[in-house]
């Protein structure tokens, strides 16, 4: 799923004697899982150091947000595109506007409430100078100006597009002991797909579950009782947000709050920069810059580290999540005893 | 204007869905194990794994289970607004399939809906749904 092989990484960076490779999938349900698979390879002694990478030109070169079929003819081969791209359901943002829609059937899901999404990763984002949107505020009266992309998503509910790469190096706990930085210990790492999922990339999840039970809930159910905490442990969150909808599902979905209760959770404060789980600390994939979440990670290890812009005081735990839908992932990192 | 994408009708497992279509049929994919209705369809059943399962035809009538009225266009054949429907069938709720609609109409959760055969060209036909007491607002099938 990645721009760069890692034969070219490899090359890049010089690398001599690199004994463990491998393609975890998919897309922005990965990262989280990526890492997963970092640590089981080193404590199954295939490799001492994993370097877990992710880096996109998704701006310049394939834009995420373009139609996908280019074709005439869609379909087949397992893709199951056929059932839904003659019909001119063509992209993620249409995609997600429809689990979208169906979160507000259920729960009566506002658009300020979708508006106070965006704006909390903004506000993350403006006081984070590497974040693709510092510098560059948004409010209530211009989220709700900005053109309509499919409804219910607006301009402001989809994620950026950006050229960047991200990563993070997965050692034993004995080696980083006495590396110059601080270590963000992986608690737990889960990898789930969703009920009744099927075959197909992303168009076929509006077929599978309600969106209380996307992948995100099972990954979660795994994740905390693998980690031995729960949602009321965690100081800090790292949300995977290619859209808005995507946050409200998973602080529904990893039990921050009973199922439709999200946005009333948002505009609560509970999950802003000075609420009890500051969440998407960097503007996530929202403001920050989108590299398929693995940048999420990045900003966990910073929290842990006590080196972010929007830094949770004295933060012990971070959740990072994966992108929610398909086959999804989740890490709890922690503070070092 | 550029030509519709059409659907791959080739296909061993999603064909027979299109070439129903082609004869003025809507078919589901059934488990006679489970008893649910799968889709997309595959050759055995994403719920309790039996490959005891079969085509089955609809009566053609569901219920409006989501949608989204596309503001942003993307494609020279779609031209905005247009509205992507998903409809839940009566016989099988579980079977939740695709259909479009011009402009931006007005639409609420669980509304009735109704299966008609849209020509595509080529002899192509997709199963296409429309409000169930709404007159038909494109070309007839």
């Amino acid at each position: 799923m990645d721009n760069t092989r890692p034969a070219a990484i490899i090359a890049a960076l010089a690398l001599k004697d690199v004994g463990f490779c491998a393609d975890v999938g998919v897309g922005g349900g990965a990262p989280a899982a990526m890492v997963g698979t970092a640590a089981a390879a080193i404590m199954s002694g295939q490799a001492r150091h994993v370097l877990v990478y992710r880096s996109l030109n998704g701006r310049s070169q394939g834009r995420l947000g373009a139609a996908i079929a280019p074709r005439t003819e869609a379909g087949g081969l397992g893709s199951y595109d056929e059932f839904f791209t003659p019909y001119g359901l063509l992209t993620a943002p249409q995609s997600f506007a429809l689990i979208a829609q169906r979160h507000r059937s259920l729960y009566g899901t506002t658009d300020a409430q979708f508006g106070a999404t965006a704006i909390l990763c903004r506000n993350n984002a403006n006081r984070t100078p590497h974040a693709q949107m510092f510098g560059k505020p948004l409010d209530m009266d211009q989220y709700l100006a900005s053109r309509m992309i499919s409804t219910p998503l607006r301009l402001f509910d989809c994620c950026l597009e950006t050229d960047g790469a991200a990563a993070v190096v997965v050692t034993s706990s004995e080696r980083a002991r006495d590396l110059r930085q601080p270590p963000a210990l992986v608690r737990a790492t889960a990898q789930a797909g969703a009920s009744g999922m099927s075959g197909g990339m992303m168009f076929p999840s509006i077929t599978w579950t309600e969106p209380t039970e996307v992948a995100a809930s099972n990954v979660a159910r795994q994740l905390w009782s693998r980690a031995g905490l729960g949602p009321r442990e965690i100081d800090v969150a790292q949300i995977y947000d290619c859209f808005t909808i995507t946050i409200l599902l998973q602080l529904e979905a990893y039990g921050f709050c009973a199922a439709g209760e999200a946005g009333p959770m948002v505009e609560s404060g509970a999950v802003s920069a000075t609420g009890r789980m500051p969440i998407n600390t960097d503007g996530g994939n929202m403001s920050g810059g989108y590299i398929h979440g693995l940048n999420h990670i990045v900003e966990g290890v910073r929290q842990i580290r006590g080196t972010a812009s929007v830094q949770k005081a004295d933060a012990q735990t971070c959740l990072v999540t994966s992108g929610p839908v398909g086959m999804s992932s989740a890490l709890v990192l922690a503070r070092a005893a | 204007m550029s030509e519709r994408l059409h659907p791959a009708e080739w296909d061993r497992d999603t064909g027979p869905f299109f070439a129903a279509a082609r004869e003025g049929r809507l078919v589901y994919r059934r488990c006679n194990a489970c008893g649910r209705g799968n889709h997309v369809p595959m050759a055995s059943c994403r719920y309790c794994g039996s490959t005891e399962t079969e085509w089955r035809e609809s009566e053609g009538t569901g219920t409006l289970y989501s949608w989204t009225t596309v503001m942003h266009g993307v494609h020279p054949a779609w031209p905005v607004p247009y509205t992507v429907v998903i409809v839940a069938l009566d016989d099988a709720p579980d079977v939740r399939l695709t259909g479009s609609l011009p402009g931006a109409p007005e639409l609420n959760a669980g509304q009735a809906m109704q299966v008609w055969f849209e020509s595509i060209g080529e002899g192509r036909v997709l199963p296409n749904w429309r409000p169930a007491e709404a007159k038909q607002e494109r070309g007839q099938s």
